[in-house]
Formats: structure tokens, C-alpha cells, sequence
């Protein structure tokens, strides 16, 4: 599986570790693992350490999601390399997001 | 799931009935070999087992006649035959026969073996259904990308024409992904321009920039501030567009006199090579249009001055991600050297021609994954 998905309960939170290229292939797969779970939580983190390559298409994915998820929960966008994190600040991700 | 059993001995019609109608198939036996190949053509069997007779030439022969007949589908045929010596069992399956038993048989065996090839008939189906309907989406898909590049087409053949004022270049990747470049001379003889990279590939992707090419060209014939226009875009797209789907892109307003007013938002840097050599940039600092609520929307601009001589170039991210034959990206470092040296051309279609090629010569051989848009303006 390119998405794993753990819910750290203490802390209320829950962890996306995307793997290899973020891209449209992944569109239900990402929606998933956050609309399956059976209660909503204070914060989201997208583990994006593994992460090769991300396209538009999951820009749009992250943008459907922070949609989804009601405020003030926060969804971080974490470990994403140099090349990826250029992408999300391009795009001006931190307007919406964390990113770290 | 249908088996069909040809033998001259009873008692293995009866074996052969009993386990496969165990596994719920349909049964048809016969006796002989010619009620036998009817029998294929109108039964239409999913399995069949051959009795191999004492004339073995006979027997070859059916073999042969049924798998010429069962053609482009998959229907093993299990022989069974008590003349189990090497030559035979190579020449059965050499006229067609996908297993081989010899008689007499245990009938624990022969039903494991029978289950055995139901699996694989189950698997085979389930591909040639997936295979079937792959197919059938991947020429919808194709069609689909068809339109998609029709649609833009008329776009952009509103826009100017190149010269030596304004270059445009568009090369299409087998998969369209939406890449849009329209430039227009306004009635005050200001020029407006916008690059727009649209999230997504073929129809859906093509779907916002019909809105987009009419607001532009509204407000090419309006003199609408560009300002404005980017509010009305992003709103245009908010509404129109699922919250996935959004519009990267650069709006650019250039005076008669060099002036440039830009909203950028999502794009990569635009570059602009002074005349001395020297290179200077457009900064998209918002994100894309098509995102923010109408409320949130920022239509703070930003600006530079050409001065004459001095070409603007906006390249969309596909130049920059376009890969060798050894998988590496073009990059940006690469862009700005090729956009130095090249536009130190006076003729603006040579500079642009020689840009080309150089991107085409390091694409080589590989695929083009991404459309490549590349848009000079001199003043």
C-alpha cells in the first residue's frame, strides 16, 4: 500500500504516510484514509518523508481534504524533501496548512 | 462453467460426470470423436477432456480440430489415455492438450486436477473481462483527450500570432494536461497575457478554460483591470471547478512603454533577460486561482519594467520537469542558462525556434510526459 494510515489516540491525532510518488493514482485511496475514520481528531498529519514525487493532482487532493476536514482540527504537511516543499510554498500551501 | 467429455469407456464418462457436476459444471459426454467436435462447436465448453483411442492419429487430429476451434479462447483440454508413453504424451501435447493423465487414474487425483484447472479458467476470464473493459476506457480516455485538445485548439487560435513582439509555443504531450497561453493586444495598445496550468489531464482539465479564455478576451475588449480580471477568474473557477481541481497561473498587463503589472499565483519564476545578459524575475506569490474563497481572494500585484530589447519568458513547469533519456529533469538552473544564451538573439522567432530545439534535443528519445508552454514577450 502507498497510504498508511495510524491514529495516535493520546494525542488526538492521526498520521497519512503517503510512500513513493503523490499523484492522481492515489485520489481514492488519500480520501479514504481520512473519511474512514470513525471520529475526527485535533490533528492531522501528513507524513510526506517518503514521498518522490507529488503533481497537481495532489495539490488538489491536500486542498479537498483541508474542504473535509472542518476547522480548528490542523493538518500538517511533514517531512516533505526540498524539491516537494518548493512545490507546496509555490502554490502557497501555508496559507492553508502547516508545513514542516 | 461447461465441461465437455469425449471417451469411448463408460466408466470414465461416469467418473468424469460425477466430479465435475460435484463443482457445479455443466456436463456434455460423448462417445465419439466427430459428435465430439459438434458437440465443441455448438456446447461451447469451458474445459474438455479427450479420451486418447488405439488410433492414435484419430486422436491427434481432434486435438487439433478443437484448438484451432476454441481460437482466441482459453479452453484447456486434459487428456487421458493408457497409452502413457513419453512419445504420445508429446505428441498430445503438441497437437494441443494443456495436461495429461493416464488411465487408470485415482479419482481424488483426477479431482484436484479438474479443480485445479477451473481456477486457472477463472482467472483467465477475470483477465480477459478486465483486459476487455481496459480497453474500452482507455479509447474512451483517448477520445476524451481528443476533445480536450480540440476544445483548447480554438482557444487558443484567438490568441495573437507570433512575432517579434510575442512568441508562443505549445508541444503537446500524448496525455494533455491543460496548459493554457493566451496573449492579446489591446485597443490602447497594452498588451495582456495569461499562462495558466490547470490541475489534472484530457476533458476535465479543459473544462475551465473555456470560462477563462472568455473572461480574458472580455476584458482584452473592455480594458478591464487586471486586478479585477483575476478576481473574476478565481471566482469563475471557485464555482465551476470540484475543490480539487484548480488554475496555476501568471496575468500579466504590459504597457506600450515596458510597464509590467502581474498577478502570479502557483507558476513557477518567469524570467526576464535584460538586453546586457543580465536576468531578472516575475514571482507568482499567491497561491493558484480557483482555491480561495472570493472573501480571502488576494489581487495584490506586483511589477517590473522592460526596457526595450528585454524579453519576458514564462515557462510552465513541464519545461522545467521535462526528462532525458536517463530520467533526469531539465531543472531550473538549465532553464535559465538556455533562456540566457538563446534570447541574446535579436530575431525573437530564431530565439524561440533555438529553445525548442534545445529542449527537443535533451527530450531525445523519452517520452514528453507533460505539455511544455513557453511564452516570450519583447518590448
Amino acid at each position: 500500500m502507498s497510504i498508511t494510515v495510524a491514529v495516535d489516540e493520546p494525542n488526538d491525532c492521526v498520521i497519512i504516510r503517503v510512500l513513493g510518488s503523490f499523484d492522481f493514482s492515489l485520489f481514492n485511496d488519500f480520501r479514504a484514509a481520512y473519511t474512514d475514520l470513525s471520529t475526527t481528531y485535533e490533528r492531522y498529519i501528513i507524513d510526506m518523508s517518503q514521498v518522490e514525487y507529488l503533481d497537481s493532482a495532489a495539490l488538489g487532493m491536500l486542498l479537498s481534504m483541508r474542504n473535509a476536514i472542518d476547522l480548528p482540527a490542523q493538518i500538517e504537511l511533514k517531512g516533505a524533501n526540498d524539491f516537494i516543499k518548493n512545490i507546496l510554498m509555490i502554490s502557497r500551501f501555508d496559507k492553508r496548512f502547516e508545513i514542516q | 462453467m461447461k465441461l465437455l467429455c469425449v471417451d469411448i469407456d463408460a466408466v470414465y464418462r461416469d467418473i468424469i460426470s460425477l466430479y465435475a457436476e460435484k463443482e457445479g459444471m455443466a456436463v456434455k459426454i460423448e462417445s465419439e470423436f466427430d459428435a465430439a467436435r459438434s458437440s465443441f462447436r455448438e456446447f461451447m465448453p469451458d474445459i474438455v477432456i479427450v479420451g486418447v483411442v488405439s488410433e492414435l492419429e484419430q486422436s491427434f487430429a481432434l486435438l487439433h480440430a478443437l484448438k484451432a476451434a476454441s481460437g482466441d479462447r482459453f479452453t484447456p483440454i486434459i487428456c487421458l489415455s493408457d497409452h502413457a508413453t513419453n512419445a504420445v504424451m508429446d505428441r498430445c501435447f503438441q497437437s494441443g492438450a494443456d495436461d495429461f493423465i493416464s488411465k487408470p487414474f485415482n479419482e481424488g487425483l483426477f479431482h484436484i486436477r479438474l479443480k485445479t484447472h477451473l481456477r486457472h479458467i477463472h482467472l483467465m476470464k477475470e483477465m480477459y473481462r478486465k483486459n476487455k473493459a481496459l480497453t474500452y476506457y482507455q479509447t474512451m480516455i483517448e477520445r476524451e483527450h481528443e476533445m480536450a485538445h480540440h476544445v483548447l485548439d480554438h482557444i487558443q487560435g484567438r490568441s495573437e500570432k507570433n512575432s517579434q513582439y510575442v512568441a508562443i509555443t505549445r508541444l503537446s504531450a500524448a496525455s494533455f494536461n491543460g496548459d493554457l497561453a493566451l496573449v492579446k493586444t489591446r485597443s490602447d495598445g497594452a498588451r495582456l497575457v495569461f499562462v495558466g496550468d490547470f490541475t489534472g489531464h484530457g476533458l476535465p482539465a479543459s473544462i475551465g478554460a473555456l470560462p477563462i479564455m472568455q473572461a480574458f478576451f472580455d476584458a482584452v475588449d473592455d480594458l478591464l483591470k487586471i486586478e479585477v480580471l483575476a478576481e473574476k477568474m478565481n471566482r469563475i473557477l471557485l464555482n465551476i471547478l470540484p475543490d480539487y481541481m484548480f488554475c496555476a497561473g501568471y496575468l500579466i498587463y504590459m504597457g506600450r512603454d515596458g510597464d509590467i503589472l502581474y498577478w502570479g499565483g502557483g507558476m513557477p519564476n518567469a524570467l526576464i533577460r535584460r538586453t546586457n545578459g543580465e536576468m531578472d524575475y516575475l514571482r507568482s506569490t499567491h497561491m493558484p486561482l480557483g482555491i480561495l474563497p472570493a472573501s480571502e481572494f488576494e489581487g495584490k500585484l506586483e511589477a517590473n519594467q522592460l526596457s526595450t530589447g528585454d524579453t519576458l519568458i514564462i515557462v510552465s513547469d513541464g519545461v522545467l520537469e521535462l526528462k532525458n533519456s536517463e530520467g533526469l529533469m531539465f531543472g531550473d538552473e538549465k532553464a535559465l542558462q538556455l533562456i540566457q544564451t538563446a534570447y541574446a538573439e535579436k530575431d525573437l522567432i530564431k530565439a524561440q525556434y533555438h529553445t525548442e530545439k534545445v529542449l527537443a534535443d535533451y527530450r531525445g528519445e523519452s517520452a514528453q510526459l507533460d505539455d511544455i508552454t513557453l511564452v516570450a514577450l519583447r518590448c
